[in-house]
């Protein structure tokens, strides 16, 4: 059984290798294709025109305005735009009214050598944004970015003039990840607000932010951002390798791109991350990391994720050490509970009584009394039934939600104990798993599947499963990588410099190094001796 | 070409070693009978007669740097002895292995599920092996880095737990097994957990800086080494005449604590931290029975044997031993013997032999 699985992988792998050299064929062929059909534009702007209907269609958002440019000689122009993906003001204030009335031409520009269109540019249009070109596909790849075009009369060019505009969200507090305290922007579904917005946390020109369009067919603008001097040069060309090779048609939301990039697709734990918050990014990039921004989403990727950082939120750097130390602690207990707690439970019940102290076993037994079903069906039972719950409350609308966990809470919970069904001290465990789950969001997912598998092993052998099936997990976390920095850093392979922001978070003025295993180019992030101290008697003299 | 690209840092090769004896607080049960309230002297000595022995493999190691012992052994007896002596080496890691696959299907029977089949608890502790093995000594080194902490930190707090019922008089009189005993007792500890580090020769290679084992290796054994003496000194002083006697005196003497009626059947968290040094030895005795053999075989990797031996082992570990007598029996009075033929003959002749054939100059010119 095993050969034929290993034969059917094998061949699984060639068609992979087939696919990819025919991919890199056809992509070929479609470059040469490309080029020898490029048209490019005629002096004539009839024939012009011709060819932008054809290659536009009879879109009926397509607006191509023919109007008459009042320079010294009439010439012919025309105007083609997306109407609703551009700024009307601008179209008619900046582009249509200096055309056609506002002449500034004077009678040395006249007589200078500068060809109609290069006039039009330099003297003539009022926006911020103009550039040149001559071919179809570049123009028209373009307008539909929202770009209007400029064709004139008697030039083999046309200008792109950047109009883009459109109605988006307005900036608002992430529904993702609340704070009490900290910023309450989140990022939107336009790609330049949400750069924006990062640039304005982050004030200096080393924050690069480098563009590319992945997706023959949507043509997503994607976006790498870092810190040049902190990023690993490395890691940026890795990200680059990596997004280069997605040949796919559509990428509609950053979750494509992450299951493209991502190191260990067969794991249940994500290697890349994601946030909907300006500053946590702004704070990921500061570290040496590199986030991807997608248009289109407001939830932009952080690469490299590690385990640790999904236990901690951009709020423990805003409050004082004590008690966000402490609030960590709570959070890995929290996730341990999740997926540990009911298989305990099974297990303590199942094999090892003589574990329970003798009191609570009594109690417990009692409580067990006359229901029906073994431990484990009743945890996996149980296990199944709020995730059902949790999963109706997430889709449906508000109000409905509400009585779904009416439903949940009192029918199920209430009525399934009293009805003799499910034992009492298992409603407490699930419930109490539950709460747990939520106080990690990003592990959620990971933490659902962990808990049905932890239940099956604690059913079939105890402890020693639950055991077992520890070391597995710890086996899978070591192994994995995520662009390189191992998953679990800094807890495996130990950095004992790092640990200042693990289980615990370190003064601010404590830290003064850059978590090493990402690799930064620049390790020192503050000065030494930045901690806070009342004058020295010395200073105060002096005063 | 070499067969393990993983690389792993001093740090990590000291945590392993670390993690490889602390592992024998268990096993050390089978001292216990003979050395009786004494065995803490034979820990104390066979970890110095150990760290000896390990000095020698150091300076194997140190003088064919990059070469695991398979290619150390064929570069000192030539091609087809040297082929010989691995082979020998290699069917030792496999039933050294098998051996401790048995003795953890049997704590795990005899403390945590007396009603499962030891077959299948091995499988199940041979399949996360398994898993870690074929992860590579990376994944196996990285994670001795979390596994040392946790039993040593048991060892510290239950030990100060146990202080109430500890009496200090059961150490007395020093020294009243006759010396001979005390010598055995040295003896099956030394063989049990400190010259076991010969496994680390098939490790020492991907040490990230070539020559400096010696400093991880030699504290890692006397660090561990001395949590081993905290712990008998804890079983000693807390059971008394009755440490020669029960199963696990580790166990037995953890399972004593009760405080305020609230803190009590501790034992289970000893047998986990048991459970996870058991993990560490048993990866890499693994680890080194695999890597041998594809030394040997001149295999690109070593992954495809990984299953096999796994199988073969537990297969080994069934037929080997019917019951703990007999497994006790041959712990102490028949391996010991034959280990010493692996653990101080072998490795002190090839040193000899390297060191009268000049070795390492003409692998040095190479």
């Amino acid at each position: 059984m095993l050969s034929y699985l290993l034969s059917r992988l094998k061949y699984l792998k060639l068609l992979g290798q087939n696919y990819k050299l025919s991919q890199s064929n056809s992509t070929a062929s479609k470059d040469k294709d490309e080029k020898s059909t490029t048209s490019y534009l005629s002096a004539s702007l009839k024939n012009n025109l011709n060819l932008f209907k054809e290659s536009l269609g009879n879109n009926y958002d397509v607006v191509i305005r023919e109007f008459t440019i009042n320079m010294p000689k009439q010439v012919d122009g025309a105007l083609i735009y997306l109407t609703g993906m551009t700024d009307s003001k601008i179209v008619n204030d900046s582009i249509l009214k200096p055309l056609m009335f506002e002449s500034q031409l004077d009678k040395t520009t006249l007589t200078s050598k500068l060809d109609t269109i290069e006039m039009i540019r330099t003297t003539m249009l009022s926006v911020g944004e103009v550039s040149k070109s001559n071919s179809i596909n570049d123009l028209v790849d373009n307008c539909m970015a929202g770009t209007s075009i400029l064709l004139v009369d008697g030039c083999t060019e046309a200008l792109l003039i950047m109009t883009a505009d459109w109605k988006a969200r307005s900036v608002d507090e992430p529904k993702t990840e609340s704070v009490v305290r900290g910023s309450r922007e989140g990022f939107i579904e336009n790609l330049l607000t949400n750069t924006t917005l990062l640039r304005r946390k982050i004030k200096n020109p080393d924050l690069v932010l480098e563009s590319m369009k992945i997706g023959q067919r949507t043509k997503t603008n994607v976006c790498i951002a870092y810190i040049k001097g902190l990023a690993n040069p490395s890691l940026i060309d890795e990200i680059k390798r990596r997004l280069n090779n997605i040949h796919t048609d559509s990428i509609l939301e950053s979750g494509y791109i992450e299951q493209f990039i991502e190191d260990a697709p067969f794991s249940i734990f994500a290697t890349v991350g994601n946030t909907e918050k300006p500053d946590s990014v702004a704070a990921k990039i500061l570290e040496g990391r590199a986030a991807i921004f997608v248009d289109g989403t407001p939830f932009v990727l952080t690469v490299p994720l590690l385990l640790v950082e999904n236990f901690q939120t951009s709020e423990d750097y805003y409050s004082r050490p004590y008690f966000v130390s402490f609030i960590r602690l709570i959070r890995f207990m929290a996730y341990l509970i999740s997926i540990l707690a009911p298989a305990t439970y099974v297990a303590l019940t199942t094999f090892h009584q003589e574990l329970i102290p003798t009191p609570l076993l009594f109690s417990m037994a009692s409580a067990q009394e006359g229901v029906p079903f073994p431990a484990i069906a009743e945890a996996i039972g149980m296990g199944v039934i709020f995730e059902i719950l949790r999963e109706a409350g997430v889709r449906l609308p508000r109000p409905v939600g509400q009585a779904v966990s009416i439903v949940g809470a009192l029918v199920i919970g209430q009525s399934a104990v009293t009805a003799g069904l499910i034992g009492a001290p298992m409603v407490i465990v699930v419930a109490l798993t539950a709460v747990a789950s939520f106080v990690v969001p990003a592990q959620t997912d990971s933490g659902g599947v962990l808990r049905i598998v932890f239940v099956a092993l604690a059913g079939f052998s105890g402890g020693f499963g639950i055991m077992i099936g520890l070391i597995g997990l710890f086996i899978h976390l070591t192994s994995l990588r995520s662009f390189g920095t191992p998953f679990l850093s800094p807890i495996a392979p130990l950095s004992v410099a790092d640990l200042k922001d693990t289980f615990i978070r370190a003064p601010l003025w404590a830290m003064i190094t850059r978590p090493s295993f990402i690799g930064s180019q620049d390790p020192k992030r503050k000065d030494f001796r930045l901690k806070p101290s009342p004058p020295s008697e010395k200073e105060s003299q002096s005063e | 070409m070499r067969l393990e690209k993983g690389v792993i840092s001093s740090l990590q090769l000291f945590f392993l070693v670390n993690c490889f004896i602390q592992g024998a607080l268990l096993p050390l049960t089978f001292a216990y009978p003979i050395s009786k309230h004494d065995t803490w002297l034979a820990v104390i000595a066979a970890m110095i007669i150990g760290s000896v022995i390990a000095l020698v493999y150091i300076s194997l190691a140190n003088l064919f740097p990059g070469k695991n012992f398979v290619q150390i052994n064929d570069l000192i007896y030539g091609p087809y002895l040297g082929k010989f002596i691995s082979s020998q080496y290699s069917l030792f890691f496999l039933i050294t292995l098998s051996g401790y696959l048995w003795f953890i299907g049997d704590f795990v029977l005899t403390f945590i599920m007396p009603e499962t089949p030891m077959s299948f608890i091995m499988i199940m502790f041979a399949f996360v092996c398994a898993w870690a093995v074929r992860q590579g000594i990376e994944v196996i080194a990285r994670m001795s880095v979390v596994f040392a902490f946790i039993p040593a930190i048991i060892v510290f707090i239950t030990s100060a737990m146990l202080l109430k019922e500890m009496k200090f008089t059961n150490f007395l009189p020093v020294l009243e097994i006759p010396i001979r005993d005390l010598i055995q007792s040295t003896h099956i500890i030394t063989h049990i957990s400190f010259s076991q580090v010969l496994v680390f020769l098939m490790i020492i290679p991907s040490l990230n800086e070539q020559r400096r084992a010696k400093k991880p290796i030699l504290l890692g054994m006397i660090s561990a080494g001395l949590i081993l003496v905290i712990g008998t000194l804890r079983n000693i002083a807390t059971l008394g005449p009755l440490s020669p006697v029960v199963t696990s005196p580790s166990m037995e003497a953890v399972r004593l604590i009760d405080i305020g009626k609230i803190l009590t059947r501790l034992e289970i968290f000893v047998a986990m931290a048991q459970i996870l040094l058991l993990f560490t030895i048993s990866c890499i005795f693994y680890y080194a029975a695999v890597l041998s053999i594809a030394q040997m075989t001149k295999l690109r990797t070593y992954q495809p044997l990984v299953v096999i031996i796994g199988v073969l082992s537990i297969v080994l570990a069934l037929i080997s031993y019917q019951s703990r007598m007999q497994l006790s029996y041959s712990i102490m009075y028949n391996t010991p013997i034959i280990s010493l033929h692996f653990y101080l003959v072998l490795p002190f002749m090839s040193l000899i032999v390297a060191k009268l054939r000049k070795l390492p100059q003409n692998n040095g010119r190479n």
